[in-house]
């Protein structure tokens, strides 16, 4: 506490903007005064409530995206000092010990920005439908009582239900790239995202059935080879994703389904 | 699925996963091969088994390198066909490997992890690593002298002679010869590490190591191989280099005495 007990002290956001798709970006600066607990939420809201750069010239306020404020949404994702996290949960002390230091914010560079530091996750969505991130239940007639998960299978399976989609294991990682092009997403990488969730489900006694399903997916261009084992994911992930482990996990089971496939058809 | 599906879309899975196997065998294997009989300039006076024991332990070496070379060229079997397989792997390892690593955006100064390094290092290696495998046998195996200094043409019968002169770029070292000498030394540990590496990566593509534990273990025992490798390699690239090519010619002499000429230096 002493290091922020300095009274008016102030901190300058370097934001990267942008008008919209398509649109060039720009750099502009804003002070904002911090007290102890700010956070990057707290300072893009006073450069709402306020929005003048450092130089005094008037301009319009920072879209910015979110939800929660409590880490479990993804919506607020974004780079800050060139490393992507959740703003709601970036303490300003954390970064900064002096007064009038800079941080950085930029909008996350693999996802189309749709204004300054709002950028569209539709992809990773879309994603989730190609390898049938779901249970399947519905129909026509009650199928009765499910198989029952053994505690040892839910444990493993609950940390992998904690993916919020924010998009940090794409952001940090170096094959998967910005595809603003929608054609090109279902031969595009998907990322770490997607493998976690093809093995939550494949993890589950119902939602097994559609394993074959997923890892046909997951084989083809964009699938689990083409990951290059750099393993930024799991080092960027807020929820602690075991994520290379579901890389390895799907690897394997993808190297048996081939097999099978091959010998059985 | 997009409009234009290319060979390489259509065939993903098993394009992929060749590529990986292709660098484990055979091209993993021959390495090993290959650096313990390059590294016998070091120790092969231990391999002579008390045959020739008036050779110092340099004569050794290149006593042991020289009968080597020998049973390779005409005691294996079908060498045509094991060059053929390895230029072939190669040549498709390097080619699927270079489309790959193109599809890849390095961020090491953002996000400078162990493991995003090593990502880094096995492209790099690869580019870096195609150079000098096509200089290495453009020079000595398709003999392409004059991409060497000082010209010496390799042959087998003067084996360790030729080899040294071609790193020294001539009897004794030159300029341009200690900068192929340095080529080799990057070029081998670069290729080494990306054997090393490559073995680390593939456990996981395959689906054999999943859990962090076991990728840590795997990982030890990749790059104790890797140590090991390396050793041999700079045993190699050092030792050839440090041989005195008049030395070498000495003994070469004396193992081949029917050899139809000395090679010749132009």
């Amino acid at each position: 506490m002493e290091k922020t007990a300095a009274a008016n002290r102030t901190v300058r956001l370097r934001i990267k903007r942008c008008d919209g798709p398509g649109k060039p970006s720009r750099w502009e600066e804003f002070r904002v005064p911090i007290e102890p607990g700010s956070n990057v939420i707290s300072c893009l809201q006073a450069v709402a409530a306020n929005p003048v750069t450092v130089e005094g010239t008037q301009t319009t306020p920072v879209v910015w995206d979110s939800g929660c404020l409590e880490e479990v949404c993804g919506a607020c994702t974004m780079v800050i000092n060139g490393k992507v996290r959740q703003s709601c949960s970036c303490l300003i002390d954390d970064y900064v010990t002096g007064n009038d230091d800079v941080i950085t914010l930029e909008p996350m560079s693999r996802f189309p920005v749709v204004r300054d530091l709002w950028v569209d996750r539709a992809r990773m969505f879309h994603n989730l439908k190609r390898i049938k991130a779901w249970v399947p239940l519905d129909g026509t007639y009650n199928l009765g009582p499910g198989p029952r998960e053994d505690a040892a299978t839910a444990e493993r399976r609950y940390v992998l239900s904690t993916c919020m989609t924010c998009g940090c294991c794409l952001e940090a990682c170096p094959q998967f790239d910005l595809e603003p092009d929608p054609a090109t997403w279902d031969t595009s990488f998907v990322g770490a995202q997607v493998f976690g969730q093809a093995q939550l489900f494949n993890d589950h006694a119902t939602s097994r059935q559609h394993a074959g399903e997923r890892l046909d997916v997951l084989m083809g261009p964009g699938g689990i080879n083409d990951c290059g084992n750099a393993q930024n994911c799991v080092q960027v992930c807020p929820k602690h994703i075991p994520l290379t482990q579901a890389i390895g996990a799907i690897g394997r089971a993808a190297t048996i389904h081939a097999f099978v496939r091959f010998f059985r058809g | 699925m997009s409009q234009q599906t290319t060979f390489l879309d259509r065939h993903h899975f098993l394009l992929r996963r060749l590529h990986s196997l292709s660098g484990i065998v055979p091209i993993g294997l021959f390495l090993i091969a290959h650096l313990t009989t390059n590294s016998s300039i070091l120790w092969g006076k231990l391999g002579l088994r008390g045959e020739h024991p008036e050779f110092s332990w340099s004569q050794g070496g290149a006593a042991y390198f020289a009968k080597e070379v020998v049973w390779i060229n005409e005691q294996v079997p079908h060498l045509f066909l094991i060059e053929l397989t390895l230029w072939l792997s190669i040549g498709f390892h390097a080619v699927l490997g270079t489309i790959y690593a193109l599809t890849g955006r390095m961020n090491t100064s953002a996000y400078p992890y162990g493991a995003n390094k090593r990502y880094r290092l096995q492209r790099a290696s690869g580019y870096i690593g195609i150079l000098f495998i096509f200089y290495h046998v453009a020079t000595l195996r398709w003999g392409w002298t004059f991409l060497i200094p000082g010209g010496t043409a390799w042959s087998h019968n003067f084996a360790s002679s030729t080899l040294a002169a071609a790193l020294r770029g001539g009897e004794e070292f030159t300029a341009m010869g200690m900068v192929v000498s340095a080529f080799y030394f990057i070029g081998v540990s670069l290729l080494v590490f990306h054997f090393a590496n490559g073995l680390w990566t593939a456990a996981i593509t395959w689906g054999l190591t999943v859990s962090r534990a076991a990728q840590q273990r795997w990982g030890y025992v990749c790059a104790g191989l890797g140590a090991g490798l390396m050793a041999m390699a700079w045993a190699s690239v050092i030792g050839f280099a440090m041989h005195s090519p008049a030395a070498a010619r000495e003994v070469e002499t004396k193992m081949h005495p029917d050899a139809a000429a000395m090679p010749q230096t132009p």
